[in-house]
C-alpha cells in the first residue's frame, strides 16, 4: 500500500478547521491520492462522495470523528475509524465499507442503501433504521460486536444486522427496547438476552437455518479481522447461541389475524372458562339454543306460519243474515251440481225463503256481499224466490216434547219449524184467522205476492209436528194453562198495539196497523181523496201505496224529523205521487185535515198515524220480566229468548222491533236452545267472525254481468272463507311447501310442510277465499 | 266493468307516497321467491294481485267489451301500524336486487297521522337529525411535532388510558397513605366506554357478544375497555365471572336486577369496574326507562325479578328522592359500602343547564367517583319522539362549562367528567370522543356507535328502522325473541368490538402524536381545538379558525 496523504483537522494555530473547509482539503488531497489519512477533529460528513472511478479508495480516520462518518459513501471506498464514532455513521451510504473500531452513537446506518458497517463496540439508539435495498445491488450490512440501543431497525427495509452480544452495554438486553417496529425487509442475527419487546406484527423470531448459518459463519471471520478481534471466532461460532428476527412479508401479514389470538381460541380458552366451561346464561335458561341462524328459516324458527283455516270464518252473507243462512254453501252445492241438497240445506234455516229472502227482507246478505268489490252483489233475492217449491225437510224422531207458541208470525213460525224438524211438537196459538202475522196482515200483496205466500204457508202447514190454532185470544188464564200443559211456552205475539199521540182530534186518526190490516182484508176501509200520514217511515210508505190503491188522489207523509223511509218502499210511494213534508209537528186534527204547530192546515179527509206499534202483553204472568222503553213494555230476555221465567221464552218484535228476518233468526235461536236443552246437550250459538275483505283476493275474479239464474250466480260467488279447491296456493308457494291431501272420508285439505315453508305468506296473499292465515306461533 | 263500490276515506287513509319509506319493487327482476315478505320485520310486504282492464277500442270493429289481465307485485301496506320502516332487510335477502325501500323525498304526510289512539310516536334508536353535528366540525389544529419532540403514532408507545374515580391531590394522597387512611378507588380504563345498554334492551347475543369483545380487548390486547350494563342487572354467572371487572353496573330508578347482584356479591371473584347511578338519560331527559312487555321474555323476567310479559317502567325519578343532594349522597354511600369502598361510584345525568349544580355537589362529596353527562344526541331503546328529538342539552358546551368550573376551583384533576350523547353519531367516533376529551371530558360513553359498528345496526338519523322499542330488530340486536336474536352471532359481534377498539386506539394515537402528547390523554387540552364558527368558538372557549 502506498503511503497515505494526510489531511489534518487542526490548522497551524491548532484551531479546528470547519467541516466545509476540511472537505475542500480532503477533495484536494483525493485528487492526488486514492489513499488518505484523515486526522479529524470533529469534522462531519467525512469519507463520503469520494469517487475512485473503479479503483479502491482507502480512508483511515484518526482522532475524534464527527457525525455522519461515511455519509453518502460510494462503492469501492473503505473507511477505517481507529477510535469511536459519533451519530449517524453510514448515513445515506450507498456502498462504502466502514469500520469503527470503538463504539458508535445513535443512528448508525440510517437510510443506508448498500455497503457494510463494522462496529467493534456497541451502538446507540435507532441503528439500522430506514435502510433501503435495491434488488439490483447488495443488501446493506451492519455488524456490531456488542449491543444496540433502543428502537433498533425501525422501518428497516432490507438491511442485515449482526449483533454479537460481546461486552454489551446492557447484558440483559442486547437489542434494546422495541426493535424492528415497522420493519418490512431484511433480518437481524443476534446473540444474547433481549426483553422480547420486538414488534410482533413486523418480525418473527426464528432460529437460523443452515443457509443463514452458513452466511453468518462465512462472513464472521472477516468482521472480526476488521475490528481486530479474530480470537472471538470460536466463542461466536456456537450455533445454539444465535437467534434471528425475520421481517414478515406483507403477504403473510395479511393472513395473520389483526389481533394476536383468533376469537375462536379466545372463546374456548378464556371466555367459556370464565363461566365454568359453558354458556354464560345456561343457568337462566337451561337448554337455550343461542347458535346463529340465517335470515330465511323454516320450521320452528319462523316467526309465523300458515294455517289452512277452512270455514273458520263466516262469509258476509251468512254472518250478516240474522238467520245466518249460509248462502255461500248453497251456491257451492249448486256449483257441485247438488241442487236438491242446496234447497234442502236452505229449508233447514227457514220455512219462508221465497217470501222473506225473496221479497220482504232488505237482504243484509247482499248488502255485505264481497262480490260487489268486483262487480255486483250476488242476487240472493232471486235465490230465495227459486226456493218456492223446495221440499220441506223430514222431521227427526219425536223427542216426546211439546211447545206452545203464542203468535204465528215469522218468529213463531220459524220456532215451530225448527222444533218440528227436531221432533218436538209445536202448537201455534194465533189470534188472527191466518198465519204470518204482519207479513200476512199488513204487507201489501204488491210486495209479497199472494201465490208465493200461499205456497210457503201450505208447505209450512204440511210439516208434521206443527199444530196451528187460529183465532185464539190470549189471556192470563189461558197462558197459565198453556204453561202447565206444555213443556215450554214461546211468546211471539209481535207488536199489534199502534202507538198514538193524544193531540186534539186524535180520535179522528186511523192507526196505520188497522188501516193496513183493513186494506189487505176483504173489506177495505173507505178513505178520502186527500190523505195525510203522520210518520214517514217505510210503514208510512206502505200506507201511502195502499191509500192510492184504495182511491186516494193526494197522499202527504209528514214527520217531525227527516223521513226515515228508504229503499223500495220509499221509491214505490214516490212513484205513486206521495209527497214528503217535514218538519211538521201536529197541533191538532180536524175535519179539514191536519193543523201543524204554525197553524197551517194540510187538508185531508183521512189522517193515518204510522209511528210504530208496541206489544200487547196483558196476558203475561208477573214471572216474566219486562223492560219499559219509549213508554211501552217489552219482554226482557237473553240471546236465545229465555225470559226470567225458565219455562217461557220470547222472540221477535215482542222483545225488540226488527226485520222479519230478525224474527226468523230469533225463532231459530230460541228453538235450537230449547232443543239442546230437551236433548241435554250444550247449545252452540253461531259464533263465527266474518271474513275480512282484506283477506280475500278480489283480483282473481273478472268482472262480469250478474247471472240470470241461480246456477250463474253460483259461478260468481267468491266462496268467502270456504276453500274452493283452486290450487292457487299450491302453485304460488315458492318453496313447494303446500300440497293437497285427500282424506279417507273423501274430503280434502291443503297442508303446508313446516320444513319447507319460509313463512312468506304468499299462500295467504294469494288465496281468493281468505282461507290461509299467517299466525304467530 | 269496474266496481262502483266506494273506497273508504278516513283522515288516516294514506297512499304509499305519503309514507316515510316507499318500497321500490322491480316486477321484471322479481322471482317471487318470497324472502322479502318472509323477513320483513313489520309485515308490511305482501304479494299483491292487481287486475288490469283492457277494453276493446277498435273504432272499425263491432266487437265490444273488455278483457282482463292479472299481474302481481310486492307491495307495502299503507296501514300506519304496518308502515315500511326502511330497514332494508328485504334488499338484504333479495337474490335479484328487485326490491328496496326508498326514503320519501317529499315530506311524508304520515308524520301528521302517527298519533293513532291518542298515542304519540315512540321509537327506539336515535335523534332524527342527519348531517354533521358540532363535534364533527371541531378540528385538532395544533401540530406540535415541528416545535416539540416528534411523535410517531405507529412507532412510539402511547398511554391512551384515563382514570375513573376520585383522584386525591398529591399531598392529600401522601398524607392518607402514610396515615393508613382510605384512598378512593381509581380505575385506569380506556377512555372510550361502551355506554349503558341493558340486558333486556339488548338481546342476549348482543350483550354477551359485547362483553366477550370487551374481555378480549382487556385480556388479549391489553386495552382496558369497560362496558356499562344499563339498568336490568347482569346474568348471575357473569356476576361471578372474572369478567365482572370490565363491567360498570348501573342502578336506576326501577332497581331492576339488583336482587341478583346483591345475592352474588359474596361470591364475586372480582369487583365491578364501577357503579353508575342513573338519574337521567340524554336521549329522554326527564322521562323514565321502559322495557315494553314483548321484550320481557322468560330470561329477562328471571334476571330482573319480575313476571314474564309485563311492561317494566323505570320512573323518571327515584321514588325516594327528595333532593338531588340527598339522593346522590345516599346512593353513592350505599353503593360504595356494598363493595367496602373499593369500587368507584358515580352518577349519570342528562345534559342540562343545571349540570354544574350537580357537579359542585359531587365535588363536595368525598365518595363521588366521577360525573357522567349524557347529551341530547344520545340513543335509547324506547322513547317518545318529542323527548328524543327536542328535549335535552347538547353535550359539548355542557361538558365544557362543567370542566371550566372545575378548573376555576382547581379541581379539574380530581373528579373526572365523562361525556356521552352522539359520540360517533356520524361514524367519527374517535374524532368526536377526542374533541370532548380536549374540551374537558376524561372519557366518553358510546352506545349507538357500538351497535352500528359491532352488530351492523341498520338505524340512521334519517328515521330508518328505529324499532328497537318493539323487539322486532331485524338484526337481532334489540330483540328478546330467539327467532330474531339468533340471527346475531355473538362471536362476530365480539370480533367487531375488538376491531373497533383496535382502530379507535390507533386513531387516538394519530390525534395525540401531532399534539406532542404520548403519555397522558389530552384532557382539557382545548388550545389544540379549532372550529370555523366564531360563535361556537367563543362559547366553547376554543380557537376560531378558517
Amino acid at each position: 500500500m502506498s503511503k497515505a496523504n494526510v489531511v489534518k483537522g487542526l490548522d497551524k494555530e491548532g484551531q479546528r478547521i470547519s467541516s466545509k473547509n476540511f472537505e475542500e482539503l480532503v477533495q484536494k488531497a483525493f485528487a492526488k491520492s486514492r489513499k488518505l489519512k484523515l486526522e479529524t477533529y470533529g469534522q462531519h460528513n467525512v469519507g463520503g462522495r469520494l469517487n475512485g472511478a473503479g479503483k479502491p479508495v482507502e480512508i483511515e480516520i484518526d482522532g475524534p470523528c464527527g457525525q455522519r462518518l461515511g455519509c453518502m459513501g460510494l462503492p469501492g471506498t473503505t473507511i477505517t475509524c481507529n477510535g469511536p464514532a459519533s451519530d449517524d455513521v453510514g448515513y445515506l451510504n450507498i456502498g462504502a465499507e466502514i469500520t469503527v473500531k470503538g463504539d458508535a452513537t445513535n443512528g448508525v446506518c440510517n437510510a443506508t442503501a448498500e455497503g457494510k458497517v463494522y462496529i467493534g463496540g456497541s451502538i446507540g439508539a435507532r441503528g439500522l433504521t430506514m435502510t433501503k435495498w435495491n434488488p439490483e445491488h447488495k443488501r446493506p450490512e451492519l455488524w456490531v460486536l456488542g449491543s444496540v440501543g433502543d428502537t433498533f431497525a425501525e422501518f428497516n427495509c432490507g438491511g442485515i444486522a449482526v449483533v454479537c452480544g460481546i461486552e454489551p452495554k446492557n447484558p440483559q438486553n442486547v437489542l434494546g427496547y422495541r426493535p424492528c417496529v415497522g420493519m418490512v425487509g431484511g433480518w437481524v442475527y443476534y446473540r444474547g438476552k433481549t426483553d422480547g419487546s420486538y414488534a410482533k406484527n413486523s418480525v418473527k423470531a426464528v432460529l437460523p437455518d443452515d443457509e443463514q448459518w452458513a452466511w453468518l459463519m462465512e462472513r464472521l471471520p472477516n468482521f472480526l479481522r476488521k475490528i481486530g478481534r479474530p480470537r472471538l471466532l470460536k466463542k461466536l461460532s456456537k450455533r445454539d447461541e444465535w437467534m434471528m428476527l425475520m421481517a414478515i412479508p406483507p403477504q403473510d401479514r395479511a393472513l395473520m389475524f389483526s389481533g394476536p389470538m383468533p376469537m375462536a381460541e379466545f372463546k374456548q380458552k378464556i371466555w367459556n372458562r370464565g363461566f365454568g366451561g359453558g354458556d354464560p346464561i345456561r343457568d337462566l335458561a337451561p337448554g337455550l339454543d343461542r347458535s346463529p341462524i340465517g335470515m330465511i328459516v323454516s320450521g320452528d324458527l319462523r316467526r309465523r306460519k300458515p294455517f289452512w283455516a277452512n270455514r273458520d270464518k263466516a262469509a258476509p252473507c251468512a254472518f250478516y243474515c240474522p238467520v245466518h243462512i249460509p248462502t255461500i254453501d248453497r251456491l257451492k252445492l249448486m256449483r257441485e251440481g247438488k241442487e236438491q241438497e242446496a234447497y234442502a240445506m236452505l229449508m233447514e234455516y227457514t220455512p219462508l225463503p221465497a217470501s222473506i229472502c225473496g221479497h220482504i227482507c232488505p237482504n243484509l246478505c247482499m248488502q255485505n256481499c264481497s262480490r260487489q268489490v268486483v262487480d255486483e252483489k250476488i242476487d240472493v233475492q232471486m235465490l230465495g224466490r227459486a226456493a218456492r217449491d223446495a221440499a220441506a225437510p223430514k222431521p227427526a224422531k219425536s223427542l216426546g216434547k211439546k211447545v206452545a207458541i203464542i203468535g204465528g208470525g215469522p218468529a213463531g213460525m220459524n220456532a215451530a219449524w225448527q222444533l218440528a224438524k227436531a221432533g218436538v211438537e209445536a202448537h201455534i196459538f194465533e189470534r188472527d184467522q191466518q198465519l204470518g202475522g204482519k207479513l200476512a196482515q199488513v204487507i201489501p200483496w204488491e210486495r209479497l205476492p199472494k201465490a208465493i205466500w200461499d205456497k210457503e204457508i201450505s208447505r209450512f202447514l204440511a210439516m208434521p209436528g206443527i199444530k196451528v190454532n187460529l183465532g185464539v185470544a190470549m189471556t192470563k188464564e189461558k197462558f197459565a194453562e198453556l204453561k202447565k200443559g206444555y213443556d215450554h211456552v214461546i211468546v211471539a205475539v209481535g207488536t199489534h198495539q199502534p202507538r198514538t199521540i193524544p193531540f186534539p182530534g186524535h180520535e179522528r186518526v186511523l192507526p196505520a196497523l188497522d188501516f193496513l190490516k183493513g186494506a189487505k182484508s176483504s173489506k177495505p176501509p173507505k178513505i178520502g181523496k186527500q190523505v195525510v200520514i203522520i210518520g214517514a217511515g217505510n210503514v208510512g210508505c206502505d200506507v201511502a201505496c195502499e191509500a192510492y190503491r184504495l182511491g186516494a188522489e193526494q197522499v202527504t207523509l209528514v214527520d217531525i224529523q227527516k223521513p226515515l223511509a228508504f229503499g223500495k218502499e220509499k221509491a214505490a210511494a214516490e212513484a205513486l205521487g206521495a209527497k214528503f213534508q217535514w218538519p211538521v209537528q201536529t197541533k191538532e186534527v180536524t175535519a179539514e185535515g191536519l193543523v201543524d204547530a204554525a197553524g197551517q192546515l194540510i187538508p185531508a179527509q183521512t189522517v193515518i198515524i204510522s209511528i210504530g206499534d208496541v206489544p200487547a202483553l196483558k196476558f203475561l204472568p208477573d214471572t216474566v220480566e219486562v223492560v219499559t222503553v219509549g213508554g211501552a213494555a217489552w219482554v226482557k230476555c237473553d240471546a236465545t229468548g229465555r225470559t226470567s221465567d225458565p219455562k217461557v221464552s220470547a222472540i221477535g218484535d215482542v222483545e225488540r222491533p226488527g226485520l222479519a228476518t230478525n224474527a226468523l233468526g230469533a225463532g231459530k235461536n230460541a228453538a235450537e236452545a230449547l232443543i239442546a236443552a230437551f236433548k241435554g246437550e250444550e247449545y252452540k250459538p253461531f259464533s263465527k267472525t266474518v271474513v275480512a275483505q282484506c283477506d280475500l283476493t278480489h283480483a282473481h275474479y273478472e268482472p262480469q254481468r250478474p247471472g240470470a239464474t241461480a246456477a250463474e250466480e253460483a259461478e260468481r260467488c267468491m266462496s268467502c272463507g270456504t276453500c274452493r279447491d283452486c290450487h292457487l296456493c299450491e302453485t304460488i308457494c315458492p318453496t313447494q311447501a303446500i300440497s293437497r291431501e285427500t282424506l279417507p272420508d273423501g274430503t280434502y285439505r291443503y297442508v303446508s310442510d313446516d320444513d319447507k315453508c319460509i313463512a312468506c305468506g304468499f299462500c295467504a296473499d294469494t288465496c281468493p277465499c281468505g282461507i290461509w292465515m299467517m299466525r304467530p306461533f | 266493468m269496474v266496481s262502483v263500490q266506494s273506497i273508504a276515506n278516513t283522515p288516516s287513509s294514506l297512499t304509499p307516497n305519503d309514507l316515510p319509506w316507499i318500497i321500490d319493487h322491480n316486477e321484471e327482476r322479481c322471482t317471487l321467491c318470497g324472502r322479502c315478505a318472509a323477513v320483513c320485520p313489520v309485515g308490511t310486504l305482501k304479494l299483491t294481485y292487481m287486475r288490469k282492464r283492457m277494453p276493446k277500442l277498435v273504432l272499425a270493429s263491432s266487437e265490444r267489451g273488455s278483457s282482463y289481465k292479472t299481474f302481481v307485485g310486492i307491495r307495502q301496506s299503507t296501514e300506519i301500524s304496518k308502515r315500511c320502516i326502511g330497514c332494508g332487510t328485504c334488499s338484504m335477502v333479495c337474490p335479484n336486487e328487485a326490491i328496496r325501500p326508498l326514503p320519501n323525498q317529499a315530506r311524508d304526510r304520515f308524520r301528521f297521522l302517527n298519533t293513532q289512539q291518542g298515542e304519540p310516536v315512540k321509537r327506539g334508536g336515535r335523534r332524527n337529525e342527519p348531517g354533521p353535528n358540532l363535534l364533527d366540525r371541531i378540528i385538532f389544529d395544533r401540530i406540535s411535532m415541528l416545535t416539540d419532540p416528534a411523535l410517531d403514532a405507529g412507532r412510539h408507545e402511547f398511554s391512551c388510558n384515563t382514570l375513573l374515580g376520585r383522584v386525591l391531590p398529591p399531598e392529600e394522597y401522601v398524607r392518607r397513605k402514610m396515615a393508613g387512611e382510605w384512598i378512593p378507588p381509581v380505575r385506569e380504563i380506556f377512555p372510550f366506554v361502551i355506554g349503558s345498554m341493558s340486558f333486556g334492551a339488548l338481546s342476549p347475543n348482543m350483550w354477551l357478544g359485547l362483553l366477550q369483545g370487551v374481555a378480549y380487548c382487556n385480556e388479549v390486547l391489553g386495552i382496558p375497555v369497560v362496558m356499562a350494563t344499563g339498568e336490568g342487572g347482569c346474568p348471575p354467572w357473569v356476576l361471578r365471572s372474572p369478567f365482572l371487572k370490565y363491567i360498570i353496573l348501573q342502578i336506576a330508578s326501577g332497581y331492576f336486577g339488583w336482587d341478583e347482584i346483591i345475592r352474588a356479591i359474596p361470591e364475586m371473584q372480582c369487583d365491578p369496574a364501577a357503579i353508575e347511578i342513573k338519574y337521567g338519560q340524554g336521549a329522554k331527559p326527564g322521562d323514565g326507562g321502559l322495557l315494553m312487555w314483548f321484550k320481557v321474555s322468560k330470561i329477562i323476567a328471571r334476571l330482573r325479578g319480575v313476571p314474564e310479559g309485563v311492561d317494566l317502567p323505570s320512573p323518571p325519578v327515584h321514588q325516594t328522592l327528595y333532593s338531588i343532594e340527598e339522593s346522590v349522597m345516599k346512593m353513592i354511600q350505599t353503593m360504595s359500602m356494598a363493595w367496602n369502598f373499593r369500587v368507584p361510584v358515580y352518577p349519570k345525568i342528562s345534559g342540562s343547564t343545571s349540570a354544574k349544580a350537580v357537579l359542585n355537589n359531587l365535588v363536595r362529596n368525598p365518595y363521588a367517583g366521577a360525573l357522567l353527562i349524557d347529551g341530547i344526541d344520545g340513543g335509547t331503546g324506547a322513547a317518545y319522539h318529542i323527548s328524543m328529538d327536542a328535549t335535552g342539552h347538547p353535550i359539548a358546551s355542557n361538558v365544557r362549562e362543567c370542566y371550566l368550573d372545575l378548573c376555576a376551583q382547581g379541581k379539574q384533576n380530581e373528579i373526572p367528567i365523562f361525556a356521552a350523547g352522539g359520540v360517533g353519531k356520524n361514524g367519527n367516533v374517535t374524532r368526536n370522543g377526542m374533541a370532548l376529551i380536549m374540551l374537558g371530558a376524561s372519557g366518553v360513553h358510546m352506545g349507538k356507535y357500538m351497535m352500528q359498528a359491532a352488530a351492523g345496526c341498520l338505524g340512521s338519523e334519517a328515521d330508518r328502522c328505529n324499532v328497537c322499542n318493539i323487539g322486532l330488530c331485524p338484526k337481532g340486536i334489540t330483540s328478546q325473541n330467539p327467532k330474531l336474536y339468533r340471527r346475531l352471532d355473538p362471536d362476530l359481534v365480539a370480533q367487531r368490538v375488538v376491531d373497533t377498539f383496535m382502530a379507535i386506539r390507533t386513531e387516538v394515537k394519530k390525534i395525540m402524536a401531532p399534539l406532542g402528547r404520548s403519555q397522558s390523554l389530552p384532557i382539557g387540552m382545548s388550545d389544540a381545538l379549532g372550529i370555523d364558527d366564531k360563535a361556537v368558538a367563543e362559547r366553547l372557549n376554543i380557537r376560531y379558525v378558517c
